[in-house]
């Protein structure tokens, strides 16, 4: 089974790109609010996230 | 559509749809005394007609509006639709096929409508042509509302579905000419295979870079179904479809694998397509639809999670469960029949998850069809993993290998699992997508569930009785040692069961052609709707004009 | 605001407010309560150790590894065990070799170095023969595939560490919260405070800076910095973290104040009277580092048994070998079995046993609202036979009108609601809560300082509402009595009696408790009168009143010298030593942060049921932990005598394994089932036991 060479190497490389993007995850706190993040999906479109502005900012510029 | 590219892509388009004209040119002069020629025309068409939609609007206004601010929807409307393209096309040719066996007059004594030809095109059709396209779409779909992200590109998408679907014709018609390397669900020859490779590398990469702009610092679990299938499905393909050439000029290639090695590869291959292609890739569709579509979230999140992982894991080695009593070694044999009975605990934790997200919403499965699409899904996914890990335990494959249990098997879980998941999540997707306030008609929508459901049962059943008894039949002795029933006894013993399986399948492509057509009255006529916000939250316009707190 | 996120796992909002501002974080607190999600608010430089537990990740990152390399192992193991034969399985040895010495030397770490440190000072636990049986069974495979033997343990030694770095990263997300209450307390501290100069300049100082002598203006809505004493101004203030007294103080020029008192209606300047580390929370940060010793007695039941368990094994795979040399002289075979011993009583369950049924515990309780810092809490919890609750903020939850003045006619009544409802003094708001608001009745309203509210009718004259004296300056008369005092300028005064709210089923709660077998008593740092009330109203259970901070930590102790295990219950700043000496603790997450941070268990709904659910829980729990240890021994019965026989395979070590680690999870799992007990409605019956 000379195959099994071939196999064998490739689905350990495999594995190891899992054990990589496993560890990825944790290191950026993917499994950080599980519940919240089920929730998330559903309630996906009714606000932002991520404002990248101030507010006040926001006010100010546009009272100018 | 084009009207939304800037010049500076129409113009990247157009050197794409040359490029693929001039390659196509290449092979219809290169490979002129053979199929390949053929192809080549059909790659110059395909180049020619995309270059034309383009060249139409070329001149067109540049867009105005800030792209950012809205999801990228084009790409998935028109995979939806060539999509449903497909399951027509593919699902008639099934029936087709399946009306050959009980009535072989039908090849109407052409050599391109012989079984061994058209049986590829509608495995092909059904799983590339309609899967396919139907993970594509909503992959695109599903990674930009999760991610809250616009897709990261303007003509990578385009390029990727279109580049599928060349792929997908050229497999098509290739089988009808004869051009196949006779690996099952990788017949295409290499040219076809070359291509696949570079669109998946794209689709790789786009996949990526979306995931890498996203808005929402948590990637949904649907992502890593998806992201999954695209990438193990990339090496599965490179190296089962390893071959070298026999002429640059000509289609045909022979394996770099020799024996029961090429058989190996190809079942570590095939079993795998199952698990990536048909399991990972519409599970990513049931994780983020299904919950969408209850209101509900994932019954355990954590175990969706946990399950990926072993879905993952379990099936690498799954394969050499196809190729019991071969020349494969016993222990090879064994070691996948152990990974394949131990595959049913995440396969079941994921059919479980599905079922007890809607445990508390059984009304809504009650009134809503598309639900219940879905629900049905799940439950013939539990079911089918639990006859594949029992098919895989050696004494009982003694009984059903090369029977029609195994067609049934696996018609269970293309029908009732993954043709299910995909239309649930059609009828969820279609209206939004297209701003409708709901499907043209839900009556439609169900008596779609119903035939679906019947043209399932009917063939899966039909399967199992015709499977049974061949395989029972074939094992009979009569006292002296020598066989009880000749081949042909065992032919006119399956003959009822191949008109109700014809009749099944039948069923089930009238469902798919009410959802053909349902789906095309939506966009023409269904009443508009403006959807709540539904864009994407990296663009500042969308800020609310007054902040929360004032 | 610039962002929010809800981690609906810890029950939390995280906010990013552009600049800091009390207001929006008021707003939304309110929004939240409105929507039926009432919330507290925490500072975010409280998180920061949690939010980074490197441990934590470390291990996480030690069980992907491991899981990694058991899978990969157990693959080719499989192959092996479906016959792989001659070159091919000694291939896969090497392989197997491969993937598990550095998978072991990585993941196993924790052990090794765990039961080194335990080693060096010559003490056991549970790791020592983890530790042994990976070693010695990852030494035994190497020598045997370097022989190219049948039988090597690399699965068993890999999945091994897998099962047990399972165990360790639930038990240790189970106690990692660090105990943080001292690092809260001292952010209690106010940060700093506006110095006057002598020439009437003010000048913002860090707290650390103020030396005795230093005068400082304290605004109305502001902590006192340090102890002082007021020089000028009247204001009314809260001292209930301080005392746990319901009532808002008058203070004026010449009172002292502890630090931490809030300083309620009127600005006052004040002398600064001790450094800050002198100050009253300086003080109860000592007592609080001090008092910790309540719990320190407890012994976690998984550490009781490691130490009779860990000698016993080593003795069992000692013997093990020991027989089996001098039977057959071969001491690899002697070495095999005993090895064999030592990995089937690898203590996989056992480690398993504890840790998986508090995480299902906890994400019961967490269900219900309660949220459980420490595994050890609920074992502590499920031992308890004692419980005494705070008084204010614990059992009642600000106040309400007891009784009306009933003289009053209507035009008399809507003044006082409009009197009433222009405070935000506590005894105003609980008078407005209970009248129809109106307003138009008064020409201007004023609140003077440490007296009470005075507004102008429109004849000119005077209407007060306040201290009985301040009213009696305007009123024809005088009433005696307690509570508030209300009246017209020239017409008769008149009492409003007040008294606290109990918090929702504090009654059934106590009673259920009672039900349980649990004493109750309340320890209050108030005034006889209303703690024997709210005893009364909770159907007379025992009392102690005005206790301070090191009484109640004094009582608790006496509780204890007497054989009991006391539940402490309490919410305020006075609670703190108290709830870090009990033995076990409890707070509702309107509790200070101090309070939340030193209690084992802080509930986030009102209701007291709270209490009697947990308590229901954790002795379940504590059932369920003794039949895992019993069904961890069981199956070492079965398993030692097969293992000592030589009779076992890798093969049947790698199932006998998993079948009772998946015993013991799925036992644990029962948890999940069964519903909290629920305090049964109070029957006549209960109350007249109760009254009796």
């Amino acid at each position: 089974m000379n195959i099994l060479l071939l196999l064998i190497p490739i689905s350990l490389a495999m594995g190891a790109v899992g054990v990589a993007a496993f560890l990825w995850s944790l290191r950026t706190d993917q499994y950080q609010d599980l519940s919240g993040d089920a929730e998330r999906v559903l309630h996906a479109a009714d606000h932002p996230i991520t404002p990248r502005r101030r507010p006040t900012q926001n006010l100010q510029e546009s009272g100018q | 559509m084009i009207s939304t590219f800037t010049s500076g892509e129409r113009q990247g388009a157009l050197i794409i749809a040359g490029a693929v004209m001039l390659f196509g040119l290449i092979m219809a002069v290169a490979g002129h005394a053979d199929p390949m020629g053929v192809h080549g025309w059909i790659v110059l068409l395909f180049g020619g007609a995309t270059a034309y939609a383009v060249l139409r609007a070329v001149y067109d206004p540049a867009p105005q509006e800030d792209r950012a601010l809205s999801y990228y929807d084009d790409p998935t409307k028109v995979g939806l639709v060539i999509s449903l393209f497909w399951a027509v096309v593919a699902m008639g040719m099934g029936v087709w096929v399946a009306a050959q066996l009980a009535w072989p007059d039908l090849r109407f004594d052409a050599a391109w409508s012989s079984f061994g030809r058209i049986r590829p095109v509608h495995t092909s059709g059904v799983i590339f042509g309609f899967g396919g396209n139907a993970l594509i779409a909503t992959s695109y779909h599903v990674m930009q509302r999760t991610s809250r992200a616009r897709l990261a590109g303007q003509i990578s998408p385009w390029f990727v579905l279109l580049g599928f679907n060349l792929f997908c014709l050229l497999a098509a018609t290739g089988y009808l000419m004869g051009v196949t390397q006779s690996k099952e669900y990788a017949e295409p020859e290499w040219y076809a295979d070359i291509l696949l490779v570079i669109v998946w590398v794209v689709y790789f990469i786009l996949y990526i870079r979306t995931l890498a702009r996203r808005n929402e610092p948590h990637i949904y679990v649907a992502n890593w179904y998806y992201l999954a299938f695209i990438l193990v499905v990339a090496i599965l393909h490179i190296v089962n479809n390893l071959a070298v050439p026999a002429s640059l000029t000509g289609a045909k290639s022979y394996s770099a694998f020799a024996g029961v090695q090429d058989a190996m590869t190809q079942w570590w291959y095939g079993h795998n397509a199952v698990a990536f292609f048909l399991t990972a890739g519409f599970l990513g569709m049931l994780y983020y639809f299904l919950p969408k579509r209850a209101e509900r979230p994932i019954y355990s999140y954590r175990l969706s999670i946990l399950s990926f992982w072993g879905i993952v894991f379990f099936y690498i080695w799954a394969g050499s469960h196809h190729l019991h009593y071969t020349a494969l070694p016993q222990w090879v044999q064994t070691l996948g029949m152990t990974f394949s009975v131990m595959l049913l605990v995440p396969s079941w934790a994921s059919a479980g998850n599905a079922l007890m997200t809607l445990n508390g919403a059984w009304h809504k499965v009650r009134d809503d069809a598309t639900l219940r699409f879905m629900m049905v899904a799940a439950v013939f996914y539990g079911l089918s993993t639990f006859e594949g890990s029992f098919m895989a335990v050696r004494a009982v494959n003694s009984l059903s290998h090369y029977t029609d249990w195994t067609v049934g098997h696996v018609h269970a879980g293309a029908m009732g699992w993954v043709a299910l998941i995909t239309f649930g999540s059609i009828y969820a997707v279609v209206p939004l997508l297209w701003k409708r306030a709901t499907m043209y008609s839900w009556k439609l929508v169900e008596w779609h569930f119903w035939l679906a459901l019947a043209g399932t049962v009917v063939y899966v059943f039909a399967m199992w009785n015709s499977g049974i008894t061949q395989g029972l039949m074939w094992r009979t002795y009569t006292e002296s040692g020598t066989l009880a029933y000749s081949f042909t006894d065992t032919l006119v013993a399956m003959h009822p069961y191949y008109v109700a399986r014809a009749f099944g399948g039948a069923l089930f492509l009238a469902g798919a052609i009410l959802a053909a057509f349902n789906v095309y009255m939506t966009i023409r006529r269904a009443p508009a709707k403006q959807p709540e916000r539904d864009y994407p939250t990296s663009s500042e316009a969308t800020e609310p004009a007054v902040p929360v707190a004032e | 605001m610039q962002s929010a996120r809800a981690n609906l796992t810890l029950r939390r909002v995280q906010l990013q407010l552009a600049e800091r501002s009390d207001t929006v974080l008021e707003t939304v607190l309110k929004r939240l309560a409105e929507v039926g999600h009432p919330a507290t608010a925490i500072d975010a430089t409280e998180l920061e150790n949690e939010q980074r537990d490197e441990a934590d990740t470390a291990l996480l990152r030690a069980v992907a590894v491991a899981g990694f390399g058991a899978m990969n192992v157990m693959l080719l193991s499989v192959s092996v065990w479906a016959g792989a034969e001659g070159a091919m399985r000694h291939g896969f040895h090497w392989i197997s070799a491969l993937i598990t010495v550095p998978v072991v030397a990585y993941s196993g770490r924790f052990f090794f170095a765990s039961a080194w440190s335990a080693l060096r000072s010559a003490r056991m636990n549970m790791d020592v023969p983890i530790a042994l049986a990976l070693i010695l069974a990852l030494a035994l495979s190497l020598v045997e595939t370097l022989r190219g033997a049948e039988h090597v343990f690399f699965d068993a030694v890999v999945t091994l560490t897998f099962f047990l770095l399972i165990g360790r990263y639930l038990d240790h997300r189970m106690r990692g919260k660090a105990r943080n209450a001292l690092t809260v307390l001292s952010k209690l501290v106010v940060k700093d405070a506006l110095r006057v100069l002598p020439d009437g300049q003010t000048l913002v100082v860090a707290a650390a800076e103020i030396t005795p002598g230093m005068v400082l203006r304290i605004p109305a809505g502001e902590r006192m910095p340090v102890d002082v004493r007021i020089l000028s101004g009247a204001t009314d203030l809260d001292r209930s973290i301080v005392s746990g007294e319901a009532d808002a103080v008058a203070a004026t020029a010449g009172d002292e104040i502890e630090a931490g008192a809030l300083n309620l209606t009127g600005p006052v300047e004040a002398v600064a009277l001790r450094p800050v580390q002198e100050s009253f929370i300086a003080d109860m940060t000592r007592m609080l580092g001090s008092a910790e010793t309540g719990r320190g007695r407890h012994v976690r039941i998984a550490d009781r048994i490691a130490r009779v368990y860990a000698p016993m094994i080593h003795l069992v795979a000692g013997a093990t070998f020991l027989g089996w040399y001098l039977a057959t002289g071969d001491w690899l075979t002697s070495a095999f079995v005993a090895i064999s011993v030592l990995i089937i009583t690898c203590p996989c369950a056992m480690s398993l046993a504890v840790p998986v049924a508090h995480v299902v515990a906890a994400g019961r309780l967490m269900r219900d609202g309660i949220m459980m810092k420490d595994g050890s809490a609920l074992e502590r919890l499920a031992q308890i036979d004692c419980a005494t609750f705070d008084k204010t903020g614990t059992l009642t939850q600000g106040g309400e009108v007891r009784q009306m003045p009933e003289t009053l006619a209507e035009g008399p009544m809507s003044v006082l609601a409009e009197l009433a409802g222009s405070s935000r003094h506590p005894a105003a708001l609980a008078i407005a809560k209970g009248l129809p608001q109106r307003f138009g009745h008064l020409h201007s309203v004023t609140e003077v300082p440490g007296h009470g509210i005075e507004g102008g009718l429109p004849d000119g004259r005077r209407a007060r509402l306040g201290r009985a004296s301040w009213v009696g300056d305007v009123t024809a008369d005088r009433v005696e009595g307690s509570g508030p005092a209300f009246g017209l300028e020239g017409a008769p005064m008149s009492r409003i009696a007040l008294s606290e709210t109990l918090r929702s089923d504090a009654r059934s709660a106590l009673s259920e408790l009672t039900h349980l077998g649990i004493a109750t008593e309340i320890l209050s740092g108030d005034d006889e009168e209303r703690v024997a009330l709210v005893a009364d109203r909770l159907g007379g259970i025992d009392y102690r009143h005005g206790l301070t901070p090191a009484q109640k930590v004094a009582r608790l102790e006496t509780l204890e010298a007497e054989g009991h295990r006391v539940l402490m219950v309490g919410d305020g700043l006075n609670d703190t030593p108290a709830l870090a000496a009990a033995y076990v603790s409890m707070s509702p997450a309107s509790a200070t942060d101090a309070g939340r941070a030193a209690a084992d268990f802080v509930f986030l709904r009102d209701s007291l049921a709270a209490v009697p659910n947990a308590l229901g829980l954790a002795r379940r729990t504590a059932r369920i932990v003794r039949q895992n240890f019993g069904l961890a021994v069981l199956y070492n019965a079965v398993a030692i005598p097969i293992a000592i026989a030589g009779h076992v395979t890798p093969l049947m070590a790698a199932i006998a394994m998993s079948l009772s680690s998946i015993l013991v999870v799925a036992n644990s799992l029962r948890l999940n089932g069964t519903p909290l007990p629920r305090p049964r409605l109070l029957t006549w019956r209960d109350s007249e036991k109760a009254q009796v």
